[in-house]
Order: structure tokens, then sequence, then C-alpha cells
């Protein structure tokens, strides 16, 4: 749509300075022809020795052969100042009255008879580009300049060379014949200029609907615009329930992981008790200790949940001192050989990563000793291209088919929160593999090696 | 190209059109030491004349010893026919000679088309120059509108030529200068005898409408020639007077020829004719028989002693690049006492010079050489009343209209008031035809 209507609108500017070119050539040809016929009368006058009718009935005190020169140079003159283009007010008053005065010397020198330069100064000054209040003032300023040299009104004060006078030395015919042709030309010269201003209106136009079209497309857009934006305030509002689904979510797997977990250490224990109290008292007075502080642990984390819904380990310690004193915890609470090999540095990890690989440990470690009834449980965490690898294999009953718990699909939902994978394996006991793709880089890897 | 330099050439294109208008233009050959002239052979009052060109070659002479790397040129061979279309088609071909006679019928043309220079701001500069040396009415004829384009260079007014000897077989005491119309008519009246088979005698012959006119102060005609009043007071007057000369009794006398004869009393006569006339031997044997004198014009009854003046004058073109040279030349040819004196011998008009004219010496000089009274009471007196006529661009047609006018008048017996009225829009509509 725009591109037609620029296409349209230079199109027609084209014209418009084609049919501005088209009045400066017809121009020029009228005054060569006025000035030619002219002079050329003027010589025969003088050749036929009517000199003194020449110089007295005619005024002509210039040379014939001056004239036509004359008449070129201003109109070259006049052709220069009309191909300047003037970018403020000041620039083109001076410009207007130098050609003013081009003119009326051109004026003076076709013996008062040619006026038609008017125009071609009238078409430059619609053709600038300045308020039209002022271009209408000038308009009006030079209509009264053509009124007055057309009006016949300066030949009173002024004895310029007589052209009508002179063109008697030519046959009345063949005289009737050249001021036929000087007004046919005249006609064709008002005609382009009318044609000129018509194309002008039109360029002026095509602008105006060119910008209509481009606020139609605003308008569009806009409507696109206030759309789009309903849409993201809705996404906005979906986003906030998921948020709160998810804390939710986070929410009931805290209170699994911590309180599940303590309780499950607690039950555990509490059975070994219930074994040992009649064996072995003090060994069992030495496990309900550990029972208790599995308990407190577990109080701890309930209120750190509670309060932040966040690892309290975590929070107090590095990863791997957290993974350290999970494990220590586990292995003291329920009897069971943990062993943790660990072959790359978990430093510079986000709250995220740190918080699932806590939590991917953790829940297998539980996993393994509920479900499993594992008495060893091997956790290797390693790197290799751009992943961190972690496996969890215990030597447990393992399962056939393995149901996803609460537990597994929490553990694969905070994975893929981060764009990890995790796998698992109950063939021989239950192993569990989680990748993590590493957001830190492998330079500080590598500095560290 | 930048729109400074679009600017700025397009004022160097104009500058140059100036330059064209004004013919500064390089390509013009470095003529500034030589001074042409336009003037014309024979002389300027229809006279014959075998010394044409003596008074200007001695001017030459003159001024280019004064001026010493001044060379002044002229074209000879013009006729005075010839000479305003000659000069007409130079002003065309912008080849105008620097300086040029101009004479009284071409010098309101060619002064309203800017031909001719100013010569104002020369005088005012010039502290050897006054233009009190003239008479005043001579330098009049250089003026338009207010502005001196020319130079005096000779003059000749009309003068009332009489036969003494006729006036005194019919007792007419000889008019004084300062006589008037009714003493006129009273003389031509005594005279006019209209029996006798061979001749008969009259009064005057050949006074025209324009000698009646002139002496009884008559504008016809605005300056421009554009309109004419045929109607005043002062016109019927004239009227009345040569409605009553044309009806004196005058014989079979009818052609100016007769006055050389012996059988007329007045007749009108520019000075360089009656020059003329008397200079020449071969006429001077037909009228051996009869004294000749001469006096101012009679003085209308509203008016004055005035006679018709008619001066040629010399210009400097308005085109000429030596203005200064030429202005120099034209103080030669028209101021310098023994150019001006010339006159007296090769011409045979008036020296507008005072100091030439009035010169006892000269009288003298010129009544022993050529019989001529250069009667400097009479000559002052006239030239301090003549009139120059007014010599628009149409005045031929329009004085050819006039005399037709004039002579109809005459001729019916009709009321003239009433005539006038007729006349005078027929003439300012004949006026209205010419200009278109």
């Amino acid at each position: 749509m725009e591109e037609v209507l620029n296409q349209n609108r230079d199109g027609i500017k084209r014209v418009s300075a084609q049919l501005f070119s088209l009045m400066q050539l017809f121009n020029c040809l009228m005054i060569m022809f006025i000035t030619l016929v002219t002079a050329h009368a003027m010589h025969g006058f003088i050749l036929e020795g009517n000199a003194f009718d020449l110089i007295t009935k005619c005024h002509a005190t210039i040379v014939y052969w001056k004239i036509p020169v004359i008449a070129g140079i201003l109109y070259i003159s006049l052709l220069l100042l009309l191909s300047i283009e003037c970018n403020n007010h000041i620039e083109l008053i001076v410009k207007l009255w130098l050609e003013i005065a081009v003119s009326a010397g051109l004026f003076y020198c076709t013996g008062l008879s040619y006026t038609v330069m008017v125009l071609l100064i009238l078409a430059d000054i619609v053709r600038n580009r300045i308020d039209w209040s002022k271009k209408i003032l000038y308009i009006v300023l030079l209509s009264c300049v053509d009124l007055v040299l057309n009006g016949n009104v300066l030949s009173g004060y002024a004895n310029p060379v007589s052209v009508n006078q002179i063109w008697t030395y030519y046959r009345p015919d063949v005289a009737s014949v050249f001021s036929g042709a000087i007004n046919i030309m005249f006609l064709i010269d008002v005609f382009i200029f009318i044609l000129y201003m018509v194309f002008l209106i039109l360029e002026q136009m095509s602008e105006k609907e060119r910008i209509a079209a481009l606020y139609r497309e605003l308008s569009i857009a806009n409507h696109k615009l206030a759309e789009a934006n309903k849409q993201l305030e809705e996404y906005t509002e979906e986003l906030v329930s998921a948020a709160e689904t998810r804390e939710r979510n986070r929410f009931a797997q805290e209170i699994h992981d911590t309180l599940g977990h303590a309780l499950t250490g607690i039950v555990t224990g509490i059975e070994a008790c219930i074994m040992l109290m009649d064996i072995a008292p003090d060994a069992t007075k030495e496990q309900l200790k550990a029972i208790e502080e599995v308990a407190r642990q577990g109080i701890t984390d309930v209120r750190q949940s509670v309060k932040a819904l966040r690892p309290d380990a975590l929070e107090r310690l590095k990863l791997e001192d957290a993974l350290l004193k999970i494990i220590d915890e586990t292995m003291r609470s329920t009897g069971i050989t943990i062993n943790y090999n660990c072959t790359t540095s978990l430093l510079n990890l986000s709250q995220d990563e740190e918080d699932a690989i806590y939590r991917i440990v953790q829940e297998s470690v539980t996993n393994a000793i509920r479900h499993g009834k594992a008495d060893v449980i091997d956790i290797g965490i390693g790197r290799e291209d751009g992943l961190l690898n972690i496996k969890i294999k215990d030597n447990g009953i393992g399962c056939g088919k393995v149901y996803k718990g609460f537990g597994l699909h929490h553990m694969q939902e905070r994975l893929s929160l981060l764009k990890g994978t995790l796998s698992y394996d109950g063939s021989d006991g239950f192993t569990i593999y989680a990748s993590i793709p590493i957001r830190w880089g492998n330079s500080a890897e590598e500095k560290e090696d | 190209m930048k729109r400074r330099y679009r600017l700025l050439l397009s004022a160097v294109l104009v500058f140059l059109a100036v330059l064209v208008v004004y013919g500064f233009l390089p390509l013009s050959p470095g003529s500034q030491n030589v001074l042409t002239v336009g003037a014309f052979a024979g002389s300027y009052w229809s006279l014959q004349n075998g010394n044409s060109y003596k008074i200007l070659d001695d001017a030459i002479d003159l001024f280019e010893k004064e001026n010493p790397g001044v060379r002044v040129q002229y074209v000879s061979g013009i006729t005075r026919d010839q000479y305003q279309e000659w000069l007409s088609g130079k002003k065309a071909e912008g080849k105008m000679p620097d300086v040029f006679l101009v004479p009284s019928d071409s010098f309101q043309s060619f002064a309203e088309i800017g031909a001719m220079q100013s010569l104002d701001g020369f005088m005012k500069h010039d502290n050897d120059f006054s233009e009190d040396v003239f008479y005043e009415k001579a330098l009049q004829s250089g003026r338009y509108r207010n502005m001196l384009y020319a130079l005096p260079y000779e003059c000749s007014p009309v003068i009332m030529v009489m036969n003494r000897t006729l006036l005194q077989d019919n007792g007419i005491p000889e008019p004084r200068k300062d006589w008037t119309w009714n003493e006129f008519y009273e003389a031509c009246r005594m005279t006019g005898v209209s029996e006798g088979e061979a001749s008969g005698q009259y009064g005057v012959i050949d006074y025209s409408w324009k000698d009646a006119f002139a002496a009884n102060r008559v504008k016809l005609f605005n300056d421009k020639g554009t309109a004419c009043d045929f109607t005043g007071d002062n016109i019927n007057e004239a009227l009345i007077l040569l409605e009553q000369l044309s009806k004196l009794p005058k014989g079979k006398v009818i052609s100016a020829g007769d006055f050389y004869k012996g059988v007329v009393a007045f007749e009108p006569m520019s000075f360089a004719t009656y020059r003329a006339r008397v200079q020449n031997d071969l006429s001077y044997q037909n009228y051996s028989d009869f004294e000749w004198g001469y006096t101012s014009m009679p003085a209308g009854t509203a008016g004055d002693n005035v006679s018709r003046l008619d001066t040629l004058t010399v210009a400097i073109s308005s085109d000429s690049h030596s203005k200064r040279d030429a202005w120099r030349f034209i103080k030669t040819l028209t101021a310098t006492e023994a150019i001006q004196k010339e006159i007296y011998d090769y011409s045979e008009g008036l020296s507008p010079l005072k100091s030439v004219t009035e010169d006892p010496a000269m009288e003298e000089y010129v009544l022993d050489r050529y019989g001529v009274v250069l009667d400097r009471d009479v000559i002052t007196y006239v030239m301090e009343r003549a009139e120059n006529e007014n010599r628009f661009p149409d005045y031929e047609e329009l004085e050819t209209e006039v005399t037709t006018a004039v002579d109809s008048i005459l001729e019916d017996k009709s009321n003239i008031r009433m005539e006038q009225i007729i006349w005078n829009r027929r003439i300012n509509n004949y006026i209205k035809k010419l200009s278109y």
C-alpha cells in the first residue's frame, strides 16, 4: 500500500519537475523568438533607410543585435536563480527580488511585451517549501506585478522598444502570423503552468494520502499492541497462579523432604531400637540419641521450611558440606554405609542448582533406605562435557517396574527446570542418574585444575 | 553546483548584460583618441554653398592643435536631406558619432530618445565656459525639458525684408523696429494697387500664419505635439489680420519672385536667405533698381516683435566614450570667436556668439566684402524676442494641416470663430490619427 503510494507520489513529482523544465524551455523559446524577430526587423528598418522612424516611433535606442544577446544572458541568469533552493524565508525574499529584477530587465528588453516569466517565478515560489501563508503573500505580490506588467501601465512612463511598431516592418500577414505564434506560445505556456499547478496539487494530495495510510497502519499496530498487552497481562496472571501452584508444590515437596526424611529416619531408628533394646540397651540408648538428633534436625528443618521454604543446610553451609553432613547424619541414624565420591568442585553453582543437587541426593538416599531397604549406597558426582552427572546406586531390592512416587516426580521437575535429565534403573539395586547442564564456564573449572 | 556559485554566476551574468547595454565591451577597439563628428554637406539653410566643410575643417585643425593626441574624423558627402536618416542609422547601429550637428527638426526626436548627452554637468564644472556668450534664444533651442543638450552653432531668425524705394514712393515712413500689426497693415494698405495692366503693387507677400501666430504669442501645440488649441482669441486676431491682408488689392502679384521685381513692399525672409540673396551677384542684378532694407517682424495686438528662429545646434552623443574630448570640441566649434567668425565667410546664418555678431569690425567687414548689412540694433532686438519653433516629431504633417485650415478659413467668408472650433476638432482628430 505504502509502496504504491510512494511510487505514485514520485511519479507525480517527476512529472511536475518535467513540466517546470518544459516551462523554462518554452519561455526560452518565446524570448528568443521575440527578440530575434525584433532584431531582424530592426536590422531591416536600417537597411531600408527607415532608421529615423525606428529610433523615434519605435524608441529603438538600443543596437538591434544587443536585444537577443541581453535577453539570453538575463534569461540564463533567471534560470540560475530559479534553480536555487531556499532553506529559509530571508533567502527566499532575496531570491524573489532578484528574480523580479531580472525579469524586469527581460521585460524591458522585450519591449514590455513579454510577461510570462512571472508565471515561472510563481511556479518556483509554489514549489518552495515554506508556509502557505507566506506563499500566498508572495503569490499575491507576484500577481500584482503581473497585472502591472500586463496592464500596460508602465508604457506611459517608460519608453522601451516598441515591438509592435517594429514588427510593422513585416508585411501585415507575416506580422500577424508572428503575433499569432507568440499568442499560441503564450497560451501553451499558461496551459503548462496550469498543468504544473494541477500536478503540484496532486502531489500535495498524494502526500496527504500517504500520511493517512501511515496513520491507518499506525492505528492497526496500536490495536495489535493493545491486544498483545492484554494477552501479556493474562499471561502474567497465569504466571502468577503458576508460581503459586509451583510454590505449593514446592511446599509439599519441602514437607516431604524434610519431615518425611526425618520421620523415615526416626521410624527406621526406632525399629532398630525396638530390636536392640533387649539385646543391647546401651547401643539402644546410643541409637535413641541419634534418633533424637534426627528428630531435632527434622524440627529445625520444618521450622526453616516454614520460615523460608529453603533448605537450612544449604543456607548455612556450602553444598559439599551440606551433602557430607546429611550423609553423616544418615549413616549415624540408620547405620547404613554411604560411599561419597565427588570428583569435581561444587563451588560456583547457582542457588537452583545447589538446591536441586542437594535434594536429589537427599531424596535418593531416603528412597534407597525407605523403599530399597539398602545398607550400602554409592554416591558419585562428576563432570563431563559441561554436564554435572550424579549417580546414586544402592544395593537394595530394586524393582522391576518403577512407580514414580512423589519424590522421583519432584526430582524430575526440579531437573527439568534446570534443563537437566533424570534416569533410573531398578534392575541391580536401584540406580539414579541425574545430569545438569552446568552454567559456570569451563574456564573456572580449568583454572582450578 | 553549489547555491552560492549559482547566485554569484547569475549576478555576474546580470552585470554582463548591463555592460552589453552600455557598450563597455572589451571587444570594441581602442578608439579612445579618435573623435567622430556627424556633419552634412551643403548649407543648412537650403542654399547653395560650396564651402560646406570649411568651418568644420578649421575647427578640427584648431582643436587638434590644442589637444594633441586626439584625432577628429568625419564622414563627408552626406547631404542635408540624407543627414537625419544617416544619423538615425548610426544610432540604431550603435555607431553614433561622438559629436553631431543637430538640425532643429530632429532635435526634439533625438532628445526624446536620449541620443544626446546632457551638457549641464559639463557646463557646471567648466570654469572657462559661460553660456552668456550666446544669444539666449539661440541657446534655448538646445534645451529640452529644462536640460541643455546642444550648443548653438549657427542661427537664423525670420526678418521682415522691405523695399525701401517702394515705401518712399508711396509716402510710407520706414517702420521702426518695434512696429505693430496696425502700422504693418496700414503700410500694406497704402502700397496695394490693383490697377494697371502690367503688374500692380502689393504690400506683403509670404506673410504666413506662422509669422502671424508667432507675433501674437500663439501657442498652438503643447510641447509633445499631442494636443492643439486652435480656438484662442490671439489666433482669432491673427486670422483676422491675415484675412484683411488677403483682401488688399494685389494686382497680378502672386509669387515670392515678385519681390525682386520691386512691386512688393514687404517679404518675411530667413536672415540666411536674405544674406544669400544679397551676396549672390546674379540675383543682385534683379533688384538693383530698388533699395533693400530689413527690420523686425511686426508685433501682434497681444504679442511682441517675435521672429521665428531656426538654430543649427551641436550635441554630444550619449553613447560616446570620450565625452570630455567631445565637450572640448563642441566648445571649439561654437564658442570660439575665430571659428564663429567664419560663419560670415563660409555660411549664411548668424553666429549665435554675441561677441562675433555684434562686433563693429565684423559689421564693417561683412558690408565691405559682401554688401550685407549687419544691423546690430535690429539683430539684437530680433534675437532678444525670437522664438524657437516647437519642432516635435510630427510637426511637418500638422503644419500642413494647419495651413490647410488657415487657407480654408481665409477663403470661406463665413464666421472665423465658428471655423476655428470646427478646425480645432479636425486637427486634434488628425493628431490622434497620427499617433496610431
